[in-house]
């Protein structure tokens, strides 16, 4: 086994982390690994503390403002950037997804050196066509690709939402095609006593009528309610009961609508 | 069926808006458990996974008694409650050792199964790699090699790339910045040969590394970082048809509206189409023919001295 070899004879390249020894590792797992198992990376690994990435340039003589990692040589030979393969790969971007159909060797022959060539194969293929297919947009904080839709047939997690029926006022405000006006917000400016005050809730300006000393008598409700034969009640109340009867019947008409719409759904 | 929490306060409101079904999702959050015998290699696997899928993964410490094969009513208990999709379960047993399920939901109910088997001679956790891993959160490439994941019939590593592509997808994004491609999960699976044991998947995370090539296009160079996997495939229990019909279908209001009567030609023209009402040809305007004109009771007689009048006064015309 590979692994074997690794512990006996190589440095690692790397500094050693003391948080290895801490790790409780059943004995048959070795303990480090070191990174001349993946051959591609010999050239450039010095110290890996920073981690190395130059922005993916798209125009080679365009002077790039992203400096170049400090580990690697300036190699301007031709080095091969595109991938091909008996069968082609297929992508779905919009889920940066690649798939390789090219059958490869069967399990007890493949090594490591295979998974990663395949790998880098497949992650230049998939970041070529990134790079090419997409609209690049350049925004001062870096560089953005628009990606497609994705297209891989995924599952949802939650059934697709019911339309629940529009309320009454809703029906009837668009068959008359009575749109609503939003731009006042809580506060208003009142005149009398030269203040910012709320429309409603707390110190509302609704309130205002309630609280007087002197309230005027409207006649014919007063001739109304003797015909009646009402109770007269107490005419100071009257602003606030007819406040607090309006906020009664529109809790009665929210309940109906959750109550059509609930035996709806 | 959790109780139903009626709102108190906005707050508790909006959090509730978000469990509810949606028309577009939010990303998957992934919930990982452990059978009450759970060997160290399965523990660290499921760390490493945890670590792979933050901020969008909750992790259980205690132990459970459940047997997903046979009574997953308890998983779906765990995912409704803390609106996770995906679990992660992790046991061990002498009949099966170092075995990790995925089980996918739809609706709190499970839809699909895979139990795969870790191989311990091969695994690799994240912290066994020396070097500095891509930041939580990012979205990373996917790849899939071999020809068992593109079979036409669905088999279980066809549902193993669904689970696993829906499990590392992340979240999903319209736009990406370039320097958010830092990292790549790759999965291969071997060729198939009679006689032998069913081929492993093997899974493996690359940090992409471009360099200058000279050309347009970077040189791509990979090195591994992550969990060094290798499965072998166990029990699968596919998803029924009618829930998995119902999980894929698309709401009608993510379709891009089809604008009518606008097609666009073979050659690639933009073809227009104008529907005209039918015309009233008696209003029709034509040239004006005064010779034409005659009332309807008029004689041949008046037609002829007329003609011979017309004929007259051209040739005295003429003659002038």
């Amino acid at each position: 086994m590979a692994t074997v070899a690794f512990q006996q004879g190589l440095v690692p390249l790397l500094e050693t982390n003391g948080t290895s020894s801490e790790h409780d590792i059943p004995s048959e797992v070795p303990v480090e690994i070191t990174m001349s198992e993946a051959p591609e990376a010999t050239t450039d690994v010095v110290d890996d503390g920073a981690r190395e990435q130059s922005m993916p340039v798209t125009d080679a003589d365009a002077l790039s403002p992203v400096p170049q990692s400090t580990a690697t040589t300036t190699n301007n030979a031709r080095v091969p950037i595109t991938v091909t393969k008996p069968t082609p790969y297929t992508f779905d971007l919009g889920n940066l997804l690649c798939n390789d159909p090219n059958p490869l060797p069967p399990s007890a022959a493949l090594t490591e050196a295979d998974l990663a060539s395949t790998a880098r194969d497949c992650a230049q293929a998939l970041l070529n066509q990134l790079l090419t297919a997409c609209p690049i947009t350049r925004t001062p904080d870096g560089v953005a690709l628009t990606l497609p839709p994705p297209t891989t047939p995924l599952p949802r997690e939650k059934p697709i939402p019911v339309e629940k029926p529009m309320s009454k006022w809703q029906a009837f405000a668009n068959k008359k095609g009575i749109k609503g006006k939003k731009r006042e917000g809580k506060m208003e400016y009142d005149e009398a006593s030269g203040e910012w005050r709320p429309k409603w809730g707390y110190k509302g300006t609704n309130k205002d009528g309630e609280g007087d000393w002197l309230v005027e008598i409207d006649e014919k409700k007063e001739k109304r309610k003797r015909e009646g034969g009402e109770d007269e009640g107490d005419r100071r109340k009257e602003g606030r009961e007819e406040r607090r009867e309006r906020v009664k019947r529109n809790d009665r008409r929210m309940r109906a609508n959750e109550k059509r719409s609930g035996k709806a759904t | 069926m959790l109780r139903q929490v009626k709102p108190r306060n906005a707050r508790s409101k909006r959090a509730l808006e978000k469990k509810s079904p949606l028309i577009t999702e939010n990303a998957k959050t992934t919930l990982f458990l452990r059978y009450s015998t759970c060997s160290e290699i399965v523990q660290l696997c499921l760390t490493d996974l945890h670590s792979l899928k933050r901020p969008f993964a909750v992790k259980f410490t205690k132990k459970n008694t459940i047997h997903p094969f046979e009574d997953p009513s308890s998983l779906e208990f765990f995912s409704e409650k803390n609106d996770a999709s995906l679990l992660v379960y992790g046991s061990h047993s002498k009949k099966r050792p170092h075995c990790v399920t995925f089980v996918r939901c739809f609706d709190w109910k499970i839809l699909d199964m895979l139990e795969l088997y870790i191989d311990s001679d091969t695994f690799r956790t994240l912290s066994q790699f020396k070097n500095a891993k891509a930041g939580a959160g990012l979205k990373p490439l996917l790849s899939f090699s071999g020809t068992a994941f593109e079979s036409p019939t669905a088999n279980a590593y066809t549902l193993a790339k669904s689970i696993f592509a829906d499990l590392f997808k992340g979240q999903d994004a319209s736009s990406i910045d370039v320097e958010g491609l830092q990292y790549m999960i790759h999965f291969s699976v071997g060729e198939e040969v009679d006689g032998q044991p069913a081929p492993k998947i093997q899974m493996r995370c690359y940090l992409i590394k471009t360099k200058k090539s000279g050309q347009s296009l970077p040189r791509v160079e990979v090195e591994e970082m992550g969990p060094r996997i290798d499965f072998r495939v166990g029990r699968v229990r596919e998803a029924e048809e009618g829930m998995m019909k119902e999980a894929l279908k698309r709401p009608k209001q993510l379709e891009p509206k089809t604008k009518k009567n606008i097609e666009t030609d073979i050659i690639g023209d933009k073809v227009g189409r104008i529907h005209l009402g039918k015309q009233d040809l008696g209003t029709l305007q034509t040239r004006k023919m005064k010779g034409l004109k005659r009332s309807r009771d008029a004689d041949d007689e008046t037609l002829v001295d007329e003609a011979i009048d017309d004929a007259k006064r051209s040739r005295l015309l003429d003659a002038e």
